[in-house]
């Protein structure tokens, strides 16, 4: 069952900026990670969830109801961490808890005390005079204070010190485990990899992939580094049809990634020539799609595809 | 529910300071104006002709930009809006506050000169600013009796009124745009225009030939005190124009906030 769906979501602002024709479903229980640098559309495609802004073209619904019309009763459901940290002013960080609270009709405050001793928040002192890091805290509680069943992060490690973004995973790994539904927006590739079930990746205002979590992490794993004996070796072996991601002719080596259905060419290859070295890399989620942005080109699985 | 409580607090925490100064300083003056009597005759061609335009249009030009636009602006408006609220509802709650904080204001400030009027009694020809320069004396010969509370009440009210016509049309701005720059600017210049337009046209009124078109250019001129200190009537007529006005605002803004777009 889709809890959250983005239906062919168009907003031009001009400029190139905006989100077009973003198409993607986050089903019951899932987290979905929604990668892209800034400015790539990530907080647009949340204004649109949110129902801050109405689509120019296609439809956001949040567990079948209507964002744009219906956002007032969708949120009793949802829970929604903003990207900016800029709480309403004029008082503590106590009186900002209280004023959620009652904002959301939610009367029992016990899970609120659970979360500032978890997230080690003294929330005694005026907002105004917090740090980044307490501020995006109150957030957190804020967000997560009424068990919501559906959660919105944006960017929500940003601020944060090293320590509490561990604290915060393994706190939404927690969350994920009693089924609630996760739409997690970010640019840091760590989180992503920690927590998501699928990614989304966006790029220019447009969706380029939705893949699997686990894939990814599965394609990843085979990027061989091969150092041959001579350089009738290298020649031999990076003209058999196999095309390496990079080579280095003087040290005779060269980097390659095979995906799982060319393991066989990429053995045969292998054993036509004599081999020096042969190692295993791996490679991180962050190097992956930082090559993928840099590269600008269509998502795919290793070097060999188009050999 | 039109009335978010909650919000409704908070827009209190957050602009009670800047309405706690500008109450203060308008009951100092008032009871100064009233109690001296050097400046008695100086009460409603001052205090009462620019005083109680110039400062509560100060309070409401800060005070609309911060309850909508300011924190569009700057991104607090979306925590406001992460719970299951109405947009119609916030726009209702902080039209309640502004409207109630510029009442409790005026309420104040009433009281204030009631309780100076009671212990120390303003004659009317003194009132209309006889012997004061720009004092109208054919008037003021004509008037006998004291300032009663009736008529403090009276000019307090319409004073009032003109004044949520301006928040109102400050609100306007703020629901209508989403940027601090462009609401404070706007409502800056409306504010602006209208008490300068007022001080030009009351030099006007004192006889300085020409300045006396500026009383086209102010909702003030709907503010009619010498009509109340005269007993007339004209001065409720000239309220509806005002209350048409704050009414036509708060409708537009609370409008356009509902239906745009919101960058947050």
């Amino acid at each position: 069952m889709n809890m959250i769906e983005v239906n062919k979501l168009t907003k031009d602002y001009g400029h190139g900026r905006g989100v077009f024709d973003v198409t993607f479903e986050v089903h019951k229980g899932e987290t979905l990670g929604f990668l892209g640098p800034n400015g790539a559309g990530k907080s647009t495609t949340m204004r649109h969830l949110m129902g801050f802004s109405a689509p120019q073209e296609g439809k956001v619904s949040i567990d079948g109801m209507d964002c744009t019309r219906q956002h007032h009763d969708l949120l009793k459901k949802v829970g929604y961490l903003p990207g900016e940290v800029a709480l309403p002013d004029g008082q503590t960080g106590r009186q900002f808890i209280q004023m959620m609270l009652d904002m959301k009709g939610v009367r029992d405050g016990g899970r609120v005390e659970e979360l500032l001793e978890r997230f080690e928040l003294d929330p005694g002192c005026k907002v105004k005079k917090m740090s980044i890091g307490e501020k995006r805290k109150l957030a957190v509680v804020a967000a997560f204070m009424s068990d919501p069943e559906i959660l919105l992060l944006d960017e929500p490690t940003s601020g944060l010190d090293p320590r509490m973004q561990e604290k915060f995973i393994s706190f939404v790994r927690e969350e994920k485990k009693r089924g609630k539904t996760i739409l997690l927006s970010s640019h840091i590739f760590s989180e992503v990899e920690a927590l998501c079930d699928r990614i989304a990746i966006i790029k220019e205002g447009r969706l380029v992939s939705v893949i699997d979590a686990d894939e990814v992490k599965h394609g990843l794993k085979n990027i061989f580094t091969v150092e041959f004996e001579t350089d009738e070796d290298y020649a031999a072996f990076t003209h058999s049809g196999i095309a390496p991601e990079s080579g280095d002719r003087s040290a005779r080596k060269c980097r390659i990634s095979v995906p799982d259905e060319k393991t066989n060419a990429f053995l045969k290859a292998l054993s036509k020539v004599r081999i020096k070295q042969i190692s295993e890399h791996s490679v991180s989620l962050e190097e992956y799609f930082m090559q993928f942005y840099r590269g600008g080109r269509k998502f795919q699985f290793g070097g060999m595809s188009h050999a | 529910m039109m009335f978010s409580l909650p919000l409704f607090k908070q827009s209190v925490r957050s602009n009670c300071v800047l309405w706690g100064a500008m109450t203060s300083v308008l009951s100092v003056l008032c009871a100064q104006f009233a109690a001296l009597d050097m400046t008695q005759n100086l009460l409603f061609l001052i205090f009462y002709g620019m005083m109680t335009t110039i400062l509560p249009g100060v309070y409401v030009l800060v005070t609309a930009n911060k309850l909508i636009a300011g924190q569009v602006d700057r991104g607090s408006m979306a925590y406001v809006l992460s719970t299951p609220i109405k947009r119609t509802s916030v726009v209702f709650t902080q039209m309640v506050f502004l409207i109630g904080s510029l009442v409790g204001m005026f309420g104040v400030m009433t009281l204030v000169h009631l309780g100076v009027n009671q212990a120390k009694p303003l004659s009317l020809a003194t009132a209309m600013g006889m012997g004061a320069a720009g004092g109208n004396e054919a008037m003021a010969a004509a008037v006998t009796g004291d300032l009663t509370s009736k008529m403090i009440l009276q000019v307090n009210l319409s004073a009032l009124v003109v004044c949520i016509a301006m928040a109102a049309v400050c609100f306007a701005f703020s629901g209508i745009f989403s940027s601090s720059k462009y609401s404070i600017g706007l409502s800056g210049a409306f504010v602006g225009v209208t008490v300068l337009a007022n001080m030009l046209a009351m030099f006007g009124s004192m006889g300085v030939s020409g300045l006396d078109k500026f009383k086209y250019l102010t909702i003030c001129s709907f503010y009619d005190y010498k009509s109340v200190l005269l007993s007339g009537s004209e001065w409720i007529v000239k309220l509806i124009f005002p209350a048409l006005i704050a009414a036509a605002a708060f409708t537009a803004g609370s409008l356009v906030f509902k239906k745009k777009d919101l960058p947050l």
